[in-house]
C-alpha cells in the first residue's frame, strides 16, 4: 500500500489534433494594462474640479475596489468558457440571445464609436500638441509650436482623428500579425514614457514647476505669469480653495471617472480562445485581478508624483482648464494633462520624444482596440444571423473581417464630426462611454452570478466550481456583488450631475440617447429575425441551450 | 406534409443539423441527438471526429479513496458521491477514465501502445453505446443520423459503425447516402496531414480520389450535400497556426516574434467545390475556424467546435430544389 500512496497519476494522450493558443498569460496582462489606457487624463483633469475635496489617491482606490468584484466575476466566466468572444457569449449564454446582442451592440458596438473619436481627441490633445509644442520650446522653431496649436483645434482634431482611424483601419485589415508585431513596440514606448513622465514630476517641486511652467507657456503663447493667472482663473470659474478639506463621499462618487480606465480589466476575455492555459484559474487571476491592480498602483503613482511636483493648487488648476472652462489654465489652447505638465518641465528634446511618442502611441492603441474588440463582436454576430452575413466574411488574402473594419470605420465618421462641432460634447460627454460599456460590464457580472444555475452543466465542468462560500458559489457572490458596484457606477453617470451625463446638465438628452441606441439593438434584431423566418430559419437556435436528456 | 415532399422545389426545404469534432463529449453527444427535436430537422448529420483525446487514470489510493490529475490539479477523491461528479466531469470535457491500483496504472505508464489500446476499447465502447442511444431516442420519428469518422478516429473505433443494424442510424463514412427524395450527401472523413500525425490522414491527392470515386455514383452533383471532414485550402474555414512538427507536442511556428497562421485545408475539396457546385458544403476539423464562404453559388461552412465546455456548436441548412436557402450557426 506504501507504493500505491506514491503514485502521482498523470493524464494519458494519443497522437490527436489539438487547439493550440499562442498567447501567454503575461501578454494577457500586458494586454489588458494597455487597453486600460494609464494615460487616460479625467481622474487628473476632471475630478480635481468636478469633485473638489475628493482625494484623488482614495478615487482610485475606491475605484479599483469596485471593479474587484467585477474582475473575480470574469475570472470565473473566463474559466468556463475560454472562448473568444467575451461578453457577447457569456451574456447569450445565460440571458438569452436576444438580451444578449442588444446589450453588447447598444452599448459596446455602437457606443464604441465614441471611443474611436476619442481616442483621435487623445491623439491629439495628449500626443501631438504637447510634443509639438515642447518640441518647439525646446528647439524654438515655431513651425513645431504651430502644429501643436493647431492640433487642438476643432479641424486639427477632426482630421487628425479621421487619420487615426484610417491608419488603424489599414493595420488591422491587412493582417491582425501587423498589428501585435506593433503593439510590443507601444508597450515599450508606453512604459518609457510613464516613467519619464514619473521621473520629471517626482524630481521637481511646486514652484520649480511653477516656473518651468510659466516659462513653457511663456515660449508657446507669449504670456508672463502664466500659472499665477491661471490659479487666479481657477477661483473666477469655481475653485472655492486650494486645499479643499477631505470629501470622502465626493470620492466615492468620483470613482466612476476612473472606473474609466479600471473597468477594461477584463477585455482580454475577448479573445480567451488564443490565450494558453486560459481555462487555469489563477492565470486568469493574474490577467484580469493582476492587470487591474498593476494598473491602478500605476494611476496611484501618476496622481502622487503630480501632487509632489505641482502641487495640489496646480492639479487643481489644471483641473479647472477642462472642467470649469478656465482658458487661463490652457496652454497653446490645450488642457494640462499629465504628459503636457511633464513635457513643460525639460528642454530636452529627446525627453519631450520619449513622453509624447509614448502617450501618442497609447491613444492609437485605443483605437486599435475599439476596431479589435467590436469588429470581432459584429463577425460573431453575422455568424449568428443577427446581421447580415457581408458583416462575418473574412478576406481571402488577408485572413481579416475587412467588411466589418471598413463599415466600422465609416460609422465612426459621423460621430467623429459630432464629438469635435458640438459644444460641450467632447467635455462632458466624454465618459458617456463609460457609462455606456459599464452596461455591458454589469449584465456580464450578473452573468457570472446566474452562471451556475443558467448553465449548470457548463458550471459545474469549470475549474471554479470547487470555491464556494458555505453552499453558495463564489462566483455567484463576486457576480451580485459586482453587478451592484456596476450598478452603482452606472447609475451615479446618470444622477450625479458632476459626471457629465445627469439631467441636471445636458436635459432630458443623455436618456434619450441610452434609449435610442437600445432600440436600434432591438429593432436590428427582431428585423433579422423576421427575415430569416422568411427563410425557414429561428434566429434564436443560435443561442437556445439544448438540454442533452 | 408528408416528408418525401420535403427538400422538392416549391415544397418545404429539408432542414439538416450539422456538428463535428465533438471528441468523446458526452454531454455534447446527447444534445446532438436531442437537436433534431429541439431545432426541428429533418437529418441529424455529423462530420467527423468522435473520438476524445484525453484518458484520466483514477488510481485507488489507500482504503477507499482515489488519485487523478485533471486541468493542471491533483484530484483526491474520497466519497462514491465524488467519484460520480468527476466522471461527470470527465464526461463533460469527453475524456475518458478508467479505474485501476497503482500497479496496473504503473503497467501503462510509458508504454503508449498499451496507452493506444485503452483509448481504442473505451472509445469503441462508448460509440457503441451512443448508436444505440440514437437508436432509441429516435425510434418513431423519421429522423436519421448520418455518422462518420474524421482524421482523429482510428478505424479500430470507427469499425463499430459498421455493426450498425439499426435504422435510425446510418453509417455514411467514404459514402454516398441520401438524405430525402431529391438529394444525395458525399462524405469523407479524412484530412490532409496534420503536425499531430493522427490516424486518418491521406494525401490531398489521395483525398481529390476519393471525392472523385464517390461523385462517379452521382447524377445531379448540384443536388449533393458535401460532408468532408477537412474544409477548403485557404477558405477562410481552415485558418490555424502554423505548428513546427520536429518536436512533440508541436509548437507554433514564430516569425518576427509572431505566430504564423496558415490555411490548413485541401486544395482537391476546394477543386470538388468549385467544380462540381454542390448545393451546400459542410466541413469540420479547424475549431477555430467557424465561419462561412462561397464558391460560385455553393456556401461552405464550418461551425467550429466547443466540445470541451459542453457546447455543441452546429449548424442548420435548408436545402430545397438543390440549392440551400437558409442557414443558421447554433451554439447549444
Amino acid at each position: 500500500m506504501a507504493e500505491a500512496e506514491a503514485v502521482t497519476p498523470q493524464v494519458f494522450t494519443r497522437r490527436a489534433s489539438g487547439l493550440v493558443r499562442v498567447m501567454s498569460p503575461y501578454s494577457a496582462f500586458i494586454y489588458n494594462i494597455l487597453t486600460m489606457g494609464i494615460i487616460f487624463p479625467w481622474t487628473f483633469i476632471w475630478v480635481p474640479a468636478a469633485f473638489q475635496g475628493a482625494n484623488l489617491v482614495l478615487v482610485i482606490l475606491f475605484a479599483f475596489l469596485f471593479e474587484v468584484p467585477i474582475a473575480l466575476a470574469y475570472a470565473w466566466l473566463a474559466t468556463a468558457l475560454p472562448r473568444s468572444g467575451g461578453d457577447y457569449v457569456f451574456q447569450s449564454r445565460v440571458f438569452g440571445g436576444g438580451f444578449g446582442f442588444t446589450v453588447v451592440f447598444a452599448f459596446f458596438v455602437i457606443w464604441i464609436l465614441q471611443w474611436v473619436a476619442l481616442s483621435g481627441w487623445l491623439l491629439a490633445i495628449l500626443g501631438i500638441a504637447p510634443t509639438f509644442l515642447g518640441l518647439g520650446v525646446a528647439t524654438g522653431i515655431d513651425a513645431f509650436t504651430d502644429i501643436g496649436t493647431w492640433a487642438v483645434t476643432s479641424n486639427g482634431i477632426i482630421i487628425i482623428s479621421i487619420a487615426n482611424a484610417l491608419i488603424a483601419l489599414v493595420l488591422l485589415a491587412s493582417g491582425f500579425r501587423n498589428y501585435v508585431r506593433f503593439q510590443y513596440f507601444m508597450w515599450y514606448a508606453v512604459l518609457i514614457s510613464f516613467a519619464a513622465a514619473l521621473i520629471l514630476l517626482f524630481a521637481t517641486n511646486p514652484s520649480t514647476a511653477h516656473a518651468k511652467l510659466d516659462s513653457f507657456a511663456g515660449a508657446v503663447d507669449g504670456v508672463k505669469g502664466f500659472f499665477a493667472t491661471a490659479r487666479q482663473g481657477a477661483l473666477a470659474a469655481g475653485i472655492t480653495s486650494f486645499h479643499p478639506p477631505l470629501w470622502l463621499v465626493g470620492a466615492v462618487l468620483a470613482a466612476p471617472v476612473t472606473w474609466t480606465s479600471l473597468q477594461w480589466a477584463s477585455y482580454s476575455v475577448e479573445q480567451g480562445g488564443e490565450i494558453k492555459n486560459a481555462h487555469v484559474f489563477r492565470n486568469q487571476l493574474f490577467i484580469i485581478v493582476g492587470s487591474l491592480a498593476a494598473t491602478a498602483l500605476c494611476l496611484i503613482l501618476l496622481s502622487l508624483a503630480l501632487n509632489h511636483g505641482i502641487g495640489q493648487d496646480g492639479v487643481i488648476t489644471a483641473s479647472s482648464g477642462y472642467w470649469l472652462g478656465n482658458s487661463s489654465a490652457l496652454i497653446g489652447g490645450t488642457y494640462m494633462a499629465p504628459d503636457l505638465i511633464a513635457i513643460a518641465l525639460t528642454r530636452s528634446w529627446i525627453i519631450v520624444l520619449l513622453v509624447g511618442v509614448g502617450f501618442a502611441l497609447n491613444s492609437f492603441q485605443i483605437v486599435c482596440n475599439c476596431y479589435i474588440g467590436c469588429t470581432r463582436i459584429m463577425v460573431a454576430q453575422g455568424l449568428d444571423g443577427l446581421l447580415p452575413d457581408w458583416f462575418s466574411r473574412v478576406h481571402a488574402k488577408w485572413k481579416t473581417p475587412v467588411n466589418a473594419h471598413v463599415a466600422y470605420f465609416v460609422a465612426a465618421l459621423p460621430v467623429i464630426f459630432a464629438f469635435n462641432k458640438i459644444a460641450d460634447w467632447s467635455i462632458k460627454w466624454a465618459l458617456g462611454v463609460t457609462f455606456a460599456n459599464g452596461i455591458v460590464f454589469m449584465f456580464s457580472a450578473l452573468a457570472a452570478g446566474l452562471l451556475p444555475y443558467r448553465a449548470k452543466k457548463l458550471y459545474e465542468a469549470s475549474p471554479g466550481a470547487k470555491y464556494k462560500f458555505g453552499n453558495t458559489p463564489m462566483v455567484t457572490v463576486f457576480g451580485v456583488l459586482g453587478f451592484l458596484t456596476a450598478t452603482f457606477m452606472v447609475g451615479a453617470f446618470l444622477f450625479v450631475k458632476e459626471l457629465g451625463l445627469g439631467y441636471s446638465v445636458s436635459g432630458w438628452l443623455p436618456y434619450y440617447i441610452v434609449a435610442g441606441t437600445a432600440a436600434v439593438g432591438l429593432i436590428i434584431y427582431f428585423t433579422m429575425k423576421q427575415t430569416k423566418a422568411q427563410k425557414g430559419i429561428k434566429v434564436e437556435y443560435a443561442f437556445a441551450e439544448i438540454p442533452p436528456e | 406534409m408528408p416528408f418525401w415532399k420535403k427538400g422538392s422545389p416549391g415544397g418545404e426545404p429539408t432542414r439538416i443539423f450539422y456538428a463535428c469534432d465533438i471528441h468523446g463529449s458526452e454531454p455534447t453527444y446527447r444534445k446532438f441527438l436531442n437537436a433534431a427535436k429541439f431545432y426541428d430537422v429533418d437529418a441529424l448529420v455529423f462530420g467527423g471526429d468522435l473520438m476524445g483525446k484525453l484518458l484520466i487514470p483514477i488510481v485507488r489510493d489507500t482504503g477507499s479513496t482515489w488519485r487523478a490529475r485533471l486541468q493542471a490539479q491533483n484530484h483526491h477523491i474520497t466519497s462514491p458521491e465524488q467519484m460520480t461528479e468527476f466522471k461527470e466531469k470527465l464526461d463533460t470535457l469527453g475524456f475518458y477514465s478508467f479505474e485501476c491500483d497503482a500497479e496496473e496504472y504503473q503497467w501503462y505508464e510509458g508504454h503508449q501502445d498499451r496507452i493506444d489500446d485503452k483509448f481504442d476499447e473505451l472509445a469503441k465502447a462508448k460509440l457503441v453505446d451512443w448508436i444505440e442511444l440514437a437508436e432509441r431516442r429516435l425510434a418513431g420519428s423519421d429522423v436519421r443520423v448520418y455518422l462518420c469518422g474524421g482524421n482523429d478516429d482510428t478505424d479500430a473505433v470507427l469499425s463499430a459503425l459498421d455493426d450498425v443494424s439499426g435504422d435510425r442510424v446510418v453509417n455514411c463514412e467514404n459514402r454516398v447516402v441520401p438524405i430525402d427524395d431529391e438529394h444525395v450527401m458525399a462524405t469523407v472523413g479524412y484530412s490532409t496531414p496534420t503536425p499531430w500525425d493522427t490516424p486518418r490522414e491521406r494525401t490531398d491527392e489521395e483525398i481529390g480520389k476519393v471525392i472523385e470515386v464517390l461523385m462517379a455514383e452521382i447524377d445531379d452533383p448540384s443536388r449533393t450535400v458535401f460532408n468532408f471532414h477537412c474544409p477548403p485550402l485557404d477558405s477562410g474555414l481552415d485558418t490555424c497556426m502554423k505548428l513546427d512538427a520536429s518536436v512533440w507536442p508541436p509548437k507554433p511556428i514564430i516569425e518576427n516574434g509572431q505566430p504564423v497562421y496558415y490555411g490548413a485545408g485541401a486544395q482537391s475539396v476546394a477543386d470538388a467545390l468549385e467544380r462540381y457546385q454542390p448545393a451546400v458544403g459542410v466541413h469540420g476539423h479547424i475549431h477555430e475556424s467557424r465561419g462561412i464562404t462561397k464558391y460560385g453559388r455553393t456556401p461552405a461552412l464550418n461551425p467550429g467546435s466547443e466540445y470541451g465546455e459542453g457546447v455543441l456548436r452546429g449548424l442548420i441548412v435548408a436545402i430545397r430544389g438543390g440549392e440551400a436557402v437558409g442557414h443558421q450557426f447554433t451554439s447549444g
